[in-house]
Parts: C-alpha cells; structure tokens; sequence
C-alpha cells in the first residue's frame, strides 16, 4: 500500500473523528506511518455488526414490554453481554442468571441480588427494574 | 507532538500506532530510554500470526485472529532484548487499582490490558466486548487517569470506574488486571541477534505448527470453511461470517493486511541493519501479501453489500485466500532461509 492508497473516506458517525494508523510506502519506498480518516469497507462490516448488536437490544426490550423476559434481559443485550459472563462478573451462578431472565421469577428477586446485577451492568437498581419505552443507544 | 509530562516530571511522548500492543511496548521501552520503533518491537516480538478459532466464540461468531495472543509481543520483546520487566495480575479489583496508583506515584509508567467495551473514550461503534485492547495509564488526575492509547493521535482522560471495569472484565480472554512495565532496559541491547530469534520464531508459527488451525495452514482452513459457508449456512448466515472476519481483519487491532504492511515495515528496518538485500526484497513481497489481503476485504464487502448479485462469490474469495496462503508460506519459508545467513 502506498501513502495515496491509503483510504481517506468519510464515514463520520463511524469513525467520529479517530484516525486509525497505517503503515503505507512513501515515494522513496519507506514505511511511514499515515492515519487514516477511515475505510468504507471497515465501516460497511463494522455497520453489519452493529446493526445486528441494535435489533437484538431493541428486540429483547419489546419481548421485555410484552412480558416475554426479565429487563435483566435487556440489560444483559445492552451490554453485549451473555449469561456466563454477566454471570461472573455479578458473581452469581450461570443456571441462576439464566433463570433470572425470566419475568416471574426476576420480580422475586432480593435487593441484595439486583444489587450486584446492577453493580454489574453499570446502572441503577431503579433502571434494572425496567426497560426504556423508546429504543434508545447505550 | 504529543508530550505529556509523567508522574516522575519525565516527559512522555505519545506516538501514533498501528497497533495497540506494539505502541505500547515500544513506548514503555522508549520512557526507559531504548529508542525503538514499533515496527521493530513487533517483529522482534513475533506478532504477526494467523489463526483461526473456529470454536471460541464472540457474540456467536467465531474468532479469527491476525496476531499472536495478548500479552506475548511484550512478553517475548522484552525477552530478546534482555529488558527485565514485571507483569501481574490480580484477583482483588481494589488491590489491582490500588497497586496501578502507587506505581504511577513513584514515577512509573504502567501498560495495561483492557475491555475495549468499558473505554468510553471510543467511539460508540468501536465499543464491544474485547478482553485484548492495551494501552498505558501516564499518572493520576482528578477523577481519573491520564491515559496513553497507541491506537489514538492524542493521549485522553479515562475515568476511574471506566479503567476499573476495562481491567477486570469478564469473557473469553479475561485480563485479570494484567499491567506490566519494564523494571530495567539495557541501553545498548543486541537488537540484531533479537530480530533474528523474533523472525525465527515467526518462521516456526507460520509454518511448523502441528494444529491445522494456525498459521499458513489456518489460512487454507479458513479459505475452505469459506468456501463451504453459503451451502452449510445458508447464503445470509455466511455473509455475516464473512462480515465478521473482514471486520476482524481490518477494524479489531487494525487487522490482518495492517499487521501484513507493519511486518514489511519491520523487514525493511531489519533490512537496514543487517545491510540485507535479501530482506528487503522480502519486505516489498510482504507489502504485495497486504495488498491481497486488502483486496479480500474489498471483494468480500461487495459481497455483502451485493447479496450475491455480481461475479464475485464466495469461490474467488477462496481463490484470494489460497494465493494469500502460498504467497505467506513462500515468503517465511524464504525467511527462514534468509535469517540462517544472518550474521550477527
């Protein structure tokens, strides 16, 4: 790749700014190091990915509305999270966290046990409880 | 510039990489006083790698990787250039957070490896769960950390709770508060004796490994699952896999055809030290390697984009990829010979 190969597209709600470093041949045939504004090929996959991360949140937040799971459901999509994982990081067991994506059993749940849910997840015990009636990011 | 002043009163001047883990090691070596570039750390480090882990899996989609595992281009360039260094990790998130504090007191600038998720720095579409993103925390500020990220033009701000979370995340590669620092750099290191150890060492991953899944034969694995992909998975499914290792490739770590042209940056360095003609021919064939790995991310993303409507199919990206695959195989075995003749 040589410097004026290097993609200079915009892709501004992508990139919001950052330049990425790339190392491209100078006309003497160095490397040097150019940042890059971005790349629409990065931007189309990285564009695949997140679109398909928004759908599963917004789908698990209607499924919560209608009473289908537990918020805890939603959050753990917000934060790309999944049972096992989420379950370390609260410290409570895997199959427990699982069955905690249930309704009916979510809203029996301690305060003790929200607690660390919530500690978790990075937000309020008050938001764990429910779900935002809009789609909204992060 | 970008200088910032550390703990200790030494400057710190933050350079702009390519690579996170190779950024910060070549600027941890730097603050010590061994003036090394990145490209030079991360052939000496052996960092370039192929594999691909079909069964480890993030957001359900399998890992590929352009790069050796996080953690070794420290571990190994440290080693190779006699630098006495530190690594730790630790149970207890406090006493993890407490110990990064009292280092950065003493004057110490520490490399730490983080959730790239809980970095609220970034951009919201580069946030996800990604146990593997280094960076090095410069001294403590009000609230926070003043952070050096390679990845980055500038050094940023980094909230307390933020580095906290990043350190000790959960998931597939868990960091367990891993930092790490030089303790002592020789000034005047044998760098020439390391690239050889790092470009033999390279040669053996790419070429001599036993499991089908890594190196040059990961490259033809890939390419055949590929190639299966549409009839196994259906055309939709495969295009999401496809997706997936693009966006491996070039956003994650700045992926797969950067790591290429950084390696052809490090042969032509290397070329310049050992007076080798040789080792900079290979360097250009490096670059020729990258370019085919660019042009698998371009067809690839007409795919997707396409859904199948144009000449390109999954066959030519099989083709793509087996040419890469030889091409690489061809260059390190060239290595191999090349670096044998090497005179220290």
């Amino acid at each position: 790749m040589k410097v004026n190969e290097v993609p200079q597209d915009d892709v501004p709600d992508y990139s919001e700014g950052i330049k990425k470093g790339n190392y491209a041949l100078d006309d003497q045939g160095k490397y040097v190091m150019v940042p890059s504004k971005g790349w629409d090929v990065d931007e189309l996959t990285n564009r695949l990915a997140f679109n398909e991360y928004k759908a599963k949140v917004e789908e698990t937040r209607k499924a919560v509305l209608e009473g289908k799971k537990s918020p805890l459901a939603y959050y753990m999509e917000l934060r790309q999270m999944i049972p096992k994982f989420l379950g370390k990081t609260a410290g409570i067991a895997t199959f427990r966290v699982k069955r905690h994506l249930r309704p009916e059993i979510f809203a029996k749940l301690k305060e003790s046990v929200l607690d660390s849910y919530a500690k978790a997840l990075e937000i309020t015990k008050e938001e764990l409880k429910t779900v935002p009636h809009n789609s909204q990011e992060r | 510039m970008n200088i910032e002043i550390t703990a200790s009163g030494k400057p710190f001047v933050h350079n702009h990489s390519a690579h996170c883990e190779s950024g910060v090691t070549s600027a941890l070596f730097r603050d010590q006083g061994l003036d090394i570039s990145e490209a030079l750390v991360f052939g000496i480090g052996s960092g370039i790698f192929f594999g691909h882990l079909f069964f480890v899996k993030m957001v359900g989609l399998p890992i590929t990787t352009f790069r050796s595992q996080p953690g070794a281009v420290f571990r190994k360039a440290g080693k190779r250039l006699g630098v006495k260094f530190v690594t730790k990790r630790f149970r207890n998130p406090q006493k993890g957070m407490a110990e990064l504090r009292q280092l950065l007191k003493q004057g110490q600038i520490v490399g730490l490896t983080t959730n790239i998720y809980w970095l609220s720095y970034f951009p919201n579409r580069f946030r996800f769960q990604f146990n593997g993103h280094n960076l090095i925390a410069l001294r403590e500020i009000e609230g926070g950390f003043r952070v050096s990220d390679p990845v980055l033009e500038h050094p940023v701000d980094c909230l307390a709770e933020d580095l906290e979370r990043a350190r000790f995340s959960h998931g597939p590669l868990e960091p367990h508060g891993l930092m790490y620092y030089p303790s002592f750099v020789p000034q005047n290191p044998d760098i020439k004796k390391a690239c050889i150890k790092g470009m033999k060492d390279t040669c053996n991953m790419m070429l001599r490994t036993h499991i089908p899944i890594f190196g040059v034969r990961g490259i033809r694995f890939l390419a055949k699952r590929i190639k299966n992909s549409p009839q196994k998975l259906g055309f939709h499914e495969a295009c999401r896999h496809l997706g997936n290792i693009v966006r491996m490739q070039e956003e994650i770590g700045t992926g797969g055809a950067g790591f290429r042209f950084m390696y052809a940056a490090f042969l032509q360095e290397a070329g310049e030290l050992f007076q080798s003609d040789e080792l900079k021919q290979l360097s250009q064939e490096m670059t020729a390697i990258g370019d085919i790995w660019r042009e698998f991310a371009v067809v690839s993303a007409r795919i997707i984009k396409q859904r199948g409507k144009t000449e390109d199919t999954f066959d030519k990206v099989y083709d793509i990829l087996m040419e890469c695959a030889a091409r690489e195989e061809a260059l390190f075995r060239k290595l191999n010979e090349v670096v044998r003749k090497l005179k220290v």
